[in-house]
């Protein structure tokens, strides 16, 4: 390829692309204009956009921050010559909904679609036709959207933190670790997809397997309600004095804490429940049986004897599911009442106490007028029932 | 069996947290202790009279043992429901249970296999 080719890919005039080779910013090009080279040279022209001096992208270069950069040309997409009505037209779709699957998927269609974004929208109609509604299949796109960016993030910190850095510390050269990074993302990625496969399969084996469990024990047409809206046992559970456990123990060791904490609810969870996030120290988990998840909040708390205790809230009530998350007043009132709780208390509501029975002993604490709700709040402690 | 399991021995070696678990129906009582250096990873012995002191001690009875090693009984649900008592240092419990999870599968095909009966 040469220089002047290899300049109008990059975008930018021969005369630069020659001067930056000459300059040693781009090490990977030894008289060849192969595609680490031009990764580089983009790499390059993104951080001139940005405002970086050539000075500092030299420097940046001949230390090795710059190593990842090259990495981007493995996911080259194609330049991005379709329109929104041809790649309709392509991927068999009305025009409306592919401008509706580029917002949902961060897809701009000003600027174009690559025959990949068609290849994409093409298993989204295959999803289509094969009988999902449209809004489940923009959901479920932001869902996959969603995990799909926390494994892209978690994998690019992870190498960050555990292989670019301690590369740079030990102090080869820019070239080395550049071909020490291709050489693990080309080792690793092909695992990618069949790895994902194999997760995605038996994940839903396991939440099928739960979803039968649950119609086994609902009545077609009780509670009906709006589509999207499900009654669900909502759980909140943190760790009481966390922040003073940061500021005396330090980050790391409250980060252990939490992590150990997170690991303990996830392998005591009854089956029918999950963990649908965590923010900090705190974990929302959603089940279908408010009998199992307040049992287990009971249980759980048997099992810690030591600060920082946990502190429960359980409560039932209808949520409306939307990307792979709940929402609606019940979550909000749960973690309000998750706020009210103490360590080493599970606190419920009402609905908890009917459903539960006289499996637990619960104790009326109070009503209290929760932030931001209207009306007070029955709370009740639960225990184990006397033997 | 845990001892044994290739997945499961080291693991239980490596977490070092003596159990003792009471049976009182049956009145039968085991305690188990990580292996030294050179020894099978798991030391069992049917009887108190052991050198070592339980770091986690838990009761409960055959049939909800049985149900526990089939992969049936949820560990914090038996506790508030009373039938698994927990007691020491029962967080560390937390460390053993998700490291049993895979001897589950044995117990389960030695269940089917030997004693149907039992199977749940």
């Amino acid at each position: 390829m040469t220089l002047a080719k290899a300049a109008a890919i990059v975008g930018v005039s021969p005369g630069t692309l020659g001067r930056w080779v000459r300059d040693g910013l781009i090490p990977q090009y030894l008289d060849e204009w192969t595609p680490a080279a031009l990764g580089q040279a983009r790499l390059v022209v993104r951080m001139r956009e940005r405002g970086y001096t050539v000075a500092q992208i030299k420097a940046a270069t001949a230390d090795g921050r710059l190593a990842f950069g090259p990495l981007t040309e493995l996911f080259a997409t194609g330049e991005r010559t379709y329109s929104a009505r041809q790649a309709a037209s392509a991927a068999d779709l009305d025009a409306a909904i592919v401008v509706r699957l580029a917002g949902v998927l961060g897809l701009r269609p000003e600027d174009g679609f690559s025959e990949d974004d068609i290849q994409l929208f093409q298993y989204i109609a295959a999803v289509l036709d094969a009988g999902m509604p449209v809004d489940a299949t923009l959901q479920l796109a932001r869902v996959y959207l969603n995990a799909m960016s926390q494994v892209a993030d978690a994998e690019v910190r992870l190498v960050h933190l555990f292989v670019h850095e301690p590369l740079m510390r030990s102090g080869g050269t820019s070239e080395e670790m550049a071909q020490e990074l291709l050489l693990l993302a080309g080792g690793t990625l092909p695992l990618a997809s069949p790895l994902f496969d194999r997760l995605h399969q038996r994940m839903l084996a396991q939440f099928i397997e739960q979803d039968v469990i649950g119609h086994m024990e609902t009545e077609v047409g009780a509670d009906q309600v709006d589509i999207g809206r499900m009654r669900v046992a909502i759980a909140f559970a943190d760790l009481t004095g966390y922040t003073r456990l940061t500021e005396e123990e330090g980050e790391l060791a409250a980060l252990d804490i939490v992590e150990k904490f997170t690991e303990s609810v996830l392998v005591t969870l009854p089956d029918d429940a999950r963990v649908i996030k965590t923010i900090g120290d705190e974990v929302m988990v959603i089940g279908g049986d408010p009998v199992a998840l307040t049992e287990w909040a009971v249980g759980f708390q048997q099992l810690h004897n030591e600060p920082p205790l946990p502190r429960i809230a359980v409560h039932y009530g209808y949520a409306l599911y939307r990307d792979g998350d709940y929402y609606g007043r019940e979550v909000n009132l749960a973690s309000r009442v998750a706020a009210r709780s103490a360590g080493g208390e599970v606190l419920v509501t009402r609905p908890i106490v009917e459903a539960v029975g006289h499996d637990l002993a619960f104790e009326h604490l109070a009503d209290i007028r929760l932030k931001g709700f209207a009306e007070a709040t029955e709370l009740f402690t639960a225990r184990p029932a006397p033997e | 069996m845990m001892s044994e399991d290739p997945e499961v021995g080291p693991k239980l070696r490596e977490a070092d947290v003596p159990q003792r678990y009471e049976f009182p129906d049956v009145g039968l009582v085991v305690n188990l202790h990580p292996g030294g250096e050179g020894e099978q990873n798991v030391a069992w012995v049917w009887s108190d009279e052991v050198a070592w002191e339980p770091q986690v001690r838990l009761t409960m009875g055959v049939d909800t043992a049985n149900r526990y090693f089939q992969g049936k009984e949820n560990v914090a649900i038996a506790i508030a429901r009373r039938k698994i008592k927990a007691g020491g240092d029962v967080k560390a419990a937390l460390v053993v249970i998700p490291l049993l999870k895979p001897v589950f599968e044995h117990y389960r095909r030695m269940v089917v296999a030997e004693y149907p009966h039992l199977e749940v």
